[in-house]
C-alpha cells in the first residue's frame, strides 16, 4: 500500500477519493442503504482505481517531478458522469469517471468478438441493441492543465461558478477556466524581484463557497489574505489581512515555523474560515481581522519538544483540517462549529464548540476492534502518567494523520494514516 | 528518542536537573540559551547543505530554515556589537546605543535593568521551554533569555560566559573563513536592516543587557587575545551569499557539518586546518562528554566550561 496524500468526499458524499504518493487515485463508493439493516449506513467499497499522474523529469533543472497527488477536488455532478481535478506538483488534470453497464450487440459488419465479417456473407441487416453487462467504471483524462507553475502546487479550489478554478504554488496563484487548458491568468504573485529577499511563501488557497470573486490564501508567516478579483487583475493587494499578534510569553526560536499555516478551509456558510498551524486550529470570523474567534490546541504538549521536532523535520508536517458536514440552518443561527484535524501516534482530534468538548481518538487496527466505539485517548504531558494515558515520549512521530475528511451531509469521517484509510461513523441508535 | 517505546524515568530525571537549573546564578540558563541557539543554527545549516534530494526541495521549508538562520545571525550580530561600546567609550555605530547607556547605571547596582520591556519578562514555566536537540526529552531549558532574567538579576559567572561567548565568536569566524566567499554583502546588509521579527529588538536589548555584566569584567581579557574580534559578523555575515541557488546547487564542502550533535565525533574535515576544525566541532557539540582541549589562539577557561557541562548534563 502506498502513502496516502489526500482524501476528499464528493458533494453528495457517495464517493470518497484518495490520492497517493505513487500517483494513483482510488475512489470508494458508499453502498446504497440497506433497508433491512437500518442501524448501519452503507459501507464504502472500492469503485475505481486509476493512475492519475506519472513521474516526470525536468531536464532543465535535472530534478524529478514527483507523481504524488497533492490535492483532489470534486466537481459538482451535472450528468451521469463524475468529474474531479487531481494535481501533483506541476500539472492539474480533469478526470471523468463514468459507468458503463450496457454494451451494444448485433453489429452487421463485426462478429461479437470484434472480428470483421466478410461483407459478402452479409445477407440481412439488423439494428444493434444494448444489452446489460457487468458494471465497468472508466476513468479518462479530459483536460490537462500544465506548464503554468514554476513552483510546487499546494492547493486547487473550484469556484462557486463551477466554471473556473484556482491553483496555488509557493509564490503564485493562477486562475483557470475548466474548458481551457492552454491559458491561465495569474492573480497573485508574491515572488520578489530578488529571490534572496524571499521570506514568505503561499501555503494554501481557497475560493469562497458563495462569492465567486473572493478567495483567501495563507502564508508561512501565519497570515491569511482575503482578495477580491473585482478589485484588480492582479490581486497582490489584499482586501483583508487576518493575523493574530504573537503571544510574547510563547515566543521561541520556532515561533515563525509553528505559525506557518498548513491548511485553510471556509465554513459551508462562508462566514467563517478555519486555519491549521502546527499546534493549533483557529476559527476566524471573516468580519474580524485582528484575531480568531476560537483557538483550539491540538497538541500543546509538543511545545516543549519543538527543537527535537525541528531536528527530525516533523515541525514541517502539514496537517489539514475539516469542518463537519453542513447543516446550513443550524450554522446560520448559531456559531455552530465542529472541526477535526490530525496529530501524531495516529491520533486525531475533534472540537465541538457547542458542547465545549474536545476528544482525541486513535485510528489503529490494533487498538480498536471493528464496529466498536472508539475509546477516547489522553496524552500525558508531564508529571505522573495515569493509567491508560500515553506519555509524550511514547508517541510515535512516524504515525501521523495529515489528511482527514468529513462527509458533507452525515456524520461519517475518513481518516488517513500513513498507509491506511479508516472510515468511522457515529453510532446510530 | 521520539520513536515508539523508550520508557524513561521521567520524573526523577526531571527533578534532578530542574533542581540544578533553578539556581540563583542564572549562568546555566544564559549559557543554555546560547548553546541552544548554536545547536539550532548548526541543525539549520545541516538541513540546508546536506540535503541532496532527487526532487526539488520544498521551497517553504527552505525559506523557513533560511529565516531561522538569518534571525540567529541577526542576534549574533547585535550581540557582537556590544563589545565595542565598552572598549571605546566613544560613539558606537550601533543604533541601540542610547538605551544601552541607560542600562549601565542600572547594572552598576546589579539590579534588574528597568529598560527591559515588560513583555519580555515572562512567567514562562520551565516545563514549557525549548528542548535542546541533544537532550531530547529534557524540558528544563528556557527559550528566551527573558525567562532566565525572570529568575533574578544574578550575574552569570563572567569568565565562563566570556569564555563560551568567545569560543562561539571565534567559531563563527572560522565558519566564515570556511564558507564560500560572499558575493553580495549588500543583500545581507539590507536583510539585517530590514529585520525579521517584531521581538527582535526586544531580544537584542535583553541580550545586550545580559551582556553588560560579563562585558565589563571581560573587557580586559577580551582586549588581549582578540583585538580584532569585537564585531562578530560586522559587515559580512556568513549568510551574505546564501541565495536559494546556492542552497540548491552549490557544491559546498559540507563535511564540516557532517556530525551528530549528540556526539563529539567529527566528520572528515578535508579542506580545513585539521586541528582547529576538530576543536571547533568539539566546542560546538553541546554535550560533549570529553574534555575540550583547544588549540585555539584565544584562551578558554576549561574548568569553567567543564563545570557548565556538568551542570547541563547533570552528571
Amino acid at each position: 500500500a502506498d502513502i496516502i496524500s489526500t482524501v476528499e468526499f464528493n458533494h453528495s458524499g457517495e464517493l470518497l477519493a484518495t490520492g497517493d504518493k505513487g500517483g494513483r487515485v482510488v475512489i470508494f463508493q458508499q453502498e446504497q442503504e440497506n433497508k433491512t439493516q437500518s442501524h448501519t449506513r452503507g459501507e464504502y467499497n472500492v469503485y475505481s482505481t486509476f493512475q492519475s499522474h506519472e513521474p516526470e523529469f525536468d531536464y532543465l533543472k535535472s530534478l524529478e517531478i514527483e507523481e504524488k497527488i497533492n490535492k483532489i477536488r470534486w466537481l459538482p455532478q451535472k450528468n451521469a458522469a463524475q468529474f474531479l481535478l487531481s494535481t501533483n506538483d506541476k500539472t492539474i488534470k480533469l478526470w471523468k469517471i463514468s459507468e458503463r453497464d450496457k454494451r451494444p450487440e448485433g453489429y452487421n459488419l463485426k462478429e461479437e468478438d470484434g472480428r470483421y465479417r466478410d461483407p459478402t456473407t452479409v445477407t440481412t441487416l439488423r439494428v444493434p441493441v444494448f444489452r446489460p453487462m457487468d458494471l465497468m467504471v472508466e476513468a479518462s483524462p479530459r483536460r490537462i492543465f500544465a506548464n503554468a507553475h514554476t513552483y510546487h502546487i499546494n492547493s486547487i479550489s473550484i469556484n462557486s461558478d463551477y466554471e473556473t478554478y484556482l491553483s496555488a504554488d509557493d509564490l503564485r496563484i493562477n486562475l483557470w477556466h475548466l474548458e481551457i487548458t492552454d491559458r491561465s491568468f495569474n492573480i497573485v504573485d508574491i515572488k520578489p524581484a530578488n529571490m534572496e529577499e524571499l521570506t514568505e511563501v503561499i501555503t494554501a488557497a481557497e475560493f469562497h463557497p458563495n462569492s465567486c470573486s473572493t478567495f483567501v490564501y495563507s502564508s508561512s508567516k501565519g497570515t491569511i489574505r482575503l482578495c477580491d478579483m473585482r478589485a484588480s487583475a492582479l490581486c497582490d493587494r489584499h482586501s483583508k489581512l487576518f493575523e493574530e499578534p504573537e503571544d510574547p510569553s510563547n515566543r521561541s526560536f520556532f515561533s515563525e515555523i509553528i505559525s506557518s499555516i498548513s491548511d485553510v478551509k471556509f465554513s459551508h456558510s462562508g462566514r467563517y474560515m478555519m486555519t491549521r498551524d502546527y499546534l493549533s486550529v483557529k476559527i476566524w470570523d471573516l468580519n474580524m481581522e485582528n484575531r480568531p474567534v476560537e483557538t483550539y490546541q491540538v497538541h500543546e504538549y509538543l511545545r516543549s519538544k519543538l527543537c527535537s521536532l525541528y531536528e527530525n523535520d516533523c515541525i514541517f508536517d502539514k496537517f489539514e483540517c475539516c469542518w463537519n458536514g453542513s447543516d446550513r440552518q443550524v450554522e446560520f443561527s448559531a456559531l455552530y462549529i465542529v472541526v477535526m484535524t490530525g496529530s501524531y501516534n495516529n491520533f486525531f482530534r475533534m472540537f465541538d464548540r457547542n458542547s465545549k468538548r474536545d476528544v482525541t481518538l486513535e485510528a489503529s487496527r490494533e487498538n480498536n476492534k471493528p464496529r466498536t466505539v472508539l475509546k477516547p485517548r489522553k496524552v500525558c504531558a508531564s508529571g505522573k502518567r495515569k493509567k491508560d494515558e500515553i506519555s509524550v515520549d511514547s508517541l510515535d512521530f512516524n504515525k501521523k494523520i495529515l489528511h482527514t475528511a468529513w462527509h458533507p451531509k452525515e456524520n461519517i469521517i475518513a481518516v488517513a494514516t500513513t498507509n491506511n484509510l479508516y472510515i468511522f461513523q457515529d453510532k446510530l441508535n | 528518542m521520539l520513536g515508539k517505546g523508550g520508557k524513561r524515568k521521567f520524573d526523577e530525571h526531571e527533578d534532578g536537573l530542574e533542581g540544578k537549573v533553578v539556581s540563583p546564578t542564572d549562568g546555566p540558563s544564559k549559557v543554555s540559551y546560547t548553546l541552544q541557539r548554536q545547536t539550532i543554527f548548526n541543525i539549520s545549516l545541516m538541513k540546508l547543505y546536506n540535503h541532496r534530494p532527487l526532487t526539488e526541495p520544498s521551497l517553504q521549508k527552505t525559506v523557513l530554515i533560511n529565516n531561522m538562520l538569518r534571525r540567529i545571525q541577526e542576534e549574533l550580530k547585535q550581540e557582537g556589537s556590544l563589545r565595542p561600546m565598552f572598549v571605546a567609550s566613544s560613539q558606537p555605530s550601533d543604533p541601540l546605543s542610547d538605551s544601552f547607556r541607560e542600562a549601565q547605571p542600572a547594572f552598576s547596582h546589579l539590579s534588574p535593568p528597568p529598560l527591559l520591556p515588560p513583555e519580555l519578562v515572562s512567567t514562562v514555566p520551565l516545563e514549557s521551554c525549548l528542548t535542546p536537540a541533544s537532550l531530547l526529552e529534557d524540558d528544563t531549558f528556557c527559550t528566551s533569555p527573558a525567562a532566565a532574567q525572570h529568575d533574578g538579576p544574578a550575574k552569570p559567572p563572567p569568565a565562563a560566559l566570556h569564555a563560551v561567548k568567545d569560543s562561539f565568536s571565534s567559531a563563527l569566524d572560522e565558519i566564515e573563513e570556511l564558507c564560500p566567499a560572499p558575493t553580495s554583502a549588500e543583500a545581507a546588509a539590507a536583510e539585517a536592516a530590514a529585520g525579521d521579527s517584531k521581538a527582535q529588538p526586544g531580544q537584542a536589548e535583553l541580550a545586550k543587557a545580559e551582556g553588560l555584566p560579563e562585558g565589563r569584567t571581560a573587557e580586559p581579557k577580551l582586549m588581549d587575545p582578540l583585538p580584532g574580534n569585537f564585531e562578530i559578523t560586522a559587515s559580512t555575515g556568513f549568510l551574505t551569499d546564501l541565495t536559494l541557488d546556492d542552497i540548491l546547487f552549490a557544491d559546498i564542502d559540507t563535511s564540516m557539518y557532517d556530525f551528530d550533535p549528540c556526539t563529539s565525533a567529527t566528520g572528515a574535515a578535508s579542506k580545513m586546518a585539521p586541528v582547529s576544525a576538530d576543536e571547533l566541532l568539539k566546542t560546538l557539540a553541546p554535550y560533549s562528554s570529553q574534555p575540550v582541549t583547544p588549540n585555539q589562539p584565544f584562551k578558554m577557561d576549561l574548568t569553567e566550561l567543564d563545570h557548565i557541562m556538568e551542570v547541563l548534563v547533570g552528571s
